[in-house]
């Protein structure tokens, strides 16, 4: 199953002086299963490719098709979103959109709940709007997860977070990636987050893709490109090229573990 | 759909209409509408008008986008209309059927009162086309300032115009976002019945109300870490002073209102 | 110098439960220096942010700028000209439509004559870089635009300090490094003492001083190197050091010869390839 995008153009304020042409003829498989880190500076067109990828935007030209299934969109601060009086009751709006039992809501809300970390009897009477900024926000990502979604699309999800935050997201949304395997596409600012989580990586630039593979790969064929996009380098992949640099030639890394065994092997160190 | 609508919006330039002061354009605009509701005859309303047009080519603004911009109005304008030719409690019945019925002075009426609120539209238009939002909020602030001794909070009210300014565009795509976020939640804004729709936006007016509260809250402690403590002391950076080519403006209003109010009652 | 003396913040929350957001707290910041405030989600500093111009008062002890108490109500337009403030939403503190009003703003608040001021919006607007911005308006500029928009505003209060409250947590990488840029520049060229609160240990390394808060307390004090070097230390506050200082611990344990002193990858590179 997959999100399968054919010459795909997208083209905001189209027939105006202020036409902008945010996508240009995008082709791309997104399977479930994979975890793609979209990547690329602010106005190369990520925003628009997700958007149309949910189908909340329209493109002017080429054709998009989710084979069967649910895609679930966590925008950027979903906080923002949270209306009703109770936890329950905005966990429950996307399921009930969907048409299923009241049943089938609740066992839905109590495993989004759960996913999310929240306990259902502390919370979810409570009124979502008073709480933390952090438990609004799993709030919010529990209000899509309920929907079950076969493709998971998450807008920075980790903004704002502090470094404890920002993990501990991440480890439970790899938990439900290995639970239920869906398509994860992860839109980021973060390198760090595009090479330590993500099985593919697509780089945008100016409405097109310019880099599509294995983030390891990505990083160490295209660093000069990346770092002229403006664009993080990895901590991991920086110390790896500055030790090639000075004469330690490692093979490719995939992360600070792999590593740190390379340069123990390299050292001749146990 | 908001692109739309030109009412309201500014047009930067350097023509004469563009360098008189605020305070100038508000009082002449508000001549004119005075002298709108004056005219009688024809020949008023030719003068009316010929001055209408002057101003328009005074203020180099293109005609044909002058005009274009009264067609988000124009419903309101034929309504009037409407309105005033069926209600028009007049004699000479030109048409009838059951309880309603139009008369040549109905006719006549509704045709004055569009005629009327076109031109005041159109002018009015003229008026925020030249000038800046901003420029205009000092405008008004100054001329309203007068009124505070009888507590009219003159630069309260600037300064709500100032900030709605400021944030209309922001809260515009606020509402976007979350429109979308709960579309892709499901939601459906445009289905059922009244009650039913009613309840079908709670999900994009809560969350914009608890933001807009948020942002207010963030605003005021921002504007009081720089210093606001309102009114007090304040100064500006671009003072407004009156020019000779302002001078002459008002001249001139007064000269033509005297005209229109001679030619009507004398 | 801005002098902190037992402070303690107490509010209510919610629950009308009476939270401590700060216990006991002491600093001294010096003219000219760069000090960043770091600490997880809630540990109290954007509320320690918010009492160095007055915005918040102490429920006890005391905050004095150049000897200043916040707590006199008479001083507090003066402290608030001496210590500017840069907020985290750089949409909700641009008051203006248009971006030479919006810095004018608080110049024309505390009755500087017009002459003036437009030199002041001037001068603000070309130190951060957006005098050719002047005439456009703010929401169409990209968010690390706007927060130099907002930085613009208050230098044209001419201050003495800058506490910027995690200017850079809503921004892209591209608007953090400009902002950052930004403050560095301003603390070297205009000597102004800058107070930096952020959650991007990258940013806190650029730093005259660190100092850690958790829980309401300032827990760790020093330089970068200090207190980046102390993983243990910094992970019981739920900070995270760099990859190089990770690193080379792990690889200490495995009989690695490298310095404590260690923080950055160039460093560690260094570390284990020595040029000869």
């Amino acid at each position: 199953m997959s999100i399968k995008l054919n010459n795909v153009s997208f083209t905001y304020m189209s027939g105006t002086t202020m036409a902008h042409q945010a996508l240009r003829d995008i082709t791309l498989e997104i399977k479930k299963g994979e975890i793609v880190a979209l990547v690329g500076h602010t106005g190369s067109g990520k925003s628009t490719l997700i958007q149309i990828m949910k189908g909340l935007l329209h493109p002017d030209a080429g054709q998009v098709t989710v084979e069967d299934g649910e895609v679930g969109m966590v925008f950027q601060y979903p906080e923002a979103q949270l209306f009703a009086e109770t936890v329950y009751e905005d966990i429950a709006f996307g399921p009930r959109n969907q048409q299923k039992s009241p049943e089938q809501v609740d066992v839905a809300v109590k495993n989004a709940l759960q996913f999310v970390g929240l306990d259902f009897d502390e919370f979810s009477q409570r009124n979502p709007l008073r709480l933390s900024g952090g438990q609004m926000r799993r709030v919010a990502i529990a209000g899509v997860i309920a929907m079950e979604p076969d493709y998971l699309i998450l807008d920075e999800p980790s903004s704002g977070l502090d470094p404890l935050g920002r993990h501990n997201l991440f480890a439970k949304i790899m938990a439900l990636y290995k639970e239920k395997s869906p398509a994860v596409i992860l839109v980021t600012h973060s390198m760090e987050e595009a090479a330590t989580y993500a099985n593919r990586m697509i780089v945008m630039e100016e409405g097109a893709i310019l880099f599509d593979g294995k983030p390891a790969q990505v990083f160490t064929e295209h660093r000069e490109e990346l770092l002229n996009l403006g664009l993080e380098e990895p901590e991991v992949y920086q110390l790896h090229y500055l030790l090639a640099n000075r004469g330690m030639q490692l093979p490719m890394v995939q992360d600070e573990e792999q590593l740190f065994k390379e340069i123990k092997t390299a050292k001749g160190w146990r | 759909m908001l692109g739309e609508i030109m009412l309201g919006q500014y047009f930067p330039g350097n023509s004469f209409v563009h360098g008189l002061d605020p305070r100038t354009k508000l009082i002449a605009t508000l001549i004119y509408i005075v002298v709108i509701f004056l005219a009688k005859t024809p020949l008023m309303y030719g003068i009316l008008v010929a001055f209408g047009i002057l101003v328009v080519l005074l203020s180099r603004l293109p005609i044909m986008m002058v005009v274009r911009s009264l067609k988000p109005v124009w419903l309101i304008v034929a309504i009037t209309f409407v309105i005033h030719a069926f209600t028009y409690p007049g004699t000479e019945i030109l048409w009838q059927w059951k309880f309603m019925k139009i008369t040549q002075e109905g006719l006549e009426l509704g045709t004055k009162m569009s005629f009327r609120l076109t031109l005041l539209l159109l002018f009015s238009s003229v008026l925020t086309f030249t000038t800046s939002p901003i420029v205009l909020t000092d405008g008004i602030e100054k001329l309203l300032r007068p009124l505070k001794c009888i507590g009219v909070p003159a630069h309260e009210i600037a300064m709500m115009m100032t900030i709605a300014l400021r944030f209309i565009p922001t809260l515009l795509e606020e509402t976007d976002r979350i429109m979308k976020a709960q579309k892709a939640r499901g939601a459906d804004f445009g289905k059922g019945n009244l009650v039913k729709r009613i309840k079908n936006t709670l999900p994009l007016l809560v969350p914009l109300f608890v933001s807009a509260f948020r942002r207010a809250d963030e605003l005021a402690t921002a504007m009081e870490a720089r210093c606001y403590r309102g009114e007090e002391g304040r100064t500006r950076m671009y003072e407004l002073a009156y020019r000779k080519e302002d001078y002459l403006t008002f001249i001139f209003m007064i000269v033509f209102l005297m005209m229109i109010v001679g030619m009507r009652f004398l | 110098m801005i002098l902190i003396k037992n402070l303690k913040h107490i509010y209510k929350d919610s629950q009308n439960q009476e939270v401590e957001a700060l216990k006991d707290i002491n600093l001294e910041i010096a003219d000219g220096e760069f000090v960043a405030i770091i600490g997880a989600n809630g540990c109290g500093k954007s509320t320690l942010a918010k009492h160095l111009n007055g915005l918040l008062l102490p429920t006890e002890g005391e905050v004095s700028v150049d000897g200043l108490n916040t707590a006199d109500m008479d001083n507090l337009f003066q402290i608030r000209q001496k210590v500017g403030m840069v907020f985290q939403n750089p949409d909700n503190q641009i008051v203006a439509a248009v971006v030479e009003e919006d810095v004018a703003f608080g110049p024309e608040n505390i009755g500087v004559p017009s002459e003036e001021i437009l030199e002041r919006v001037n001068n603000a607007l070309m130190a951060v870089d957006m005098l050719p911005y002047a005439k456009h308006a703010p929401h169409r500029l990209s968010g690390g635009q706007k927060q130099r928009v907002a930085v613009a505003g208050i230098l044209a209060l001419e201050p003495k300090y800058i506490v910027w409250d995690e200017p850079t947590a809503m921004l892209d990488p591209a608007g953090r490094r400009e902002v950052l840029h930004t403050a560095l520049r301003l603390n070297k060229e205009k000597h102004i003492t800058m107070i930096y609160i952020t959650h991007y240990m990258t940013e806190a390394l650029q730093a005259d001083r660190v100092i850690v808060m958790s829980r309401g307390s300032v827990v760790m004090q020093g330089s970068p190197k200090e207190i980046f070097s102390q993983n243990k230390l910094l992970e019981k506050y739920s900070l995270e050091a760099p990859l190089a200082v990770r690193m080379s611990d792990k690889l200490r344990q495995r009989g690695a010869k490298l310095s404590e002193q260690i923080i950055t990858n160039q460093e560690l590179a260094e570390g284990l390839c020595p040029s000869n």
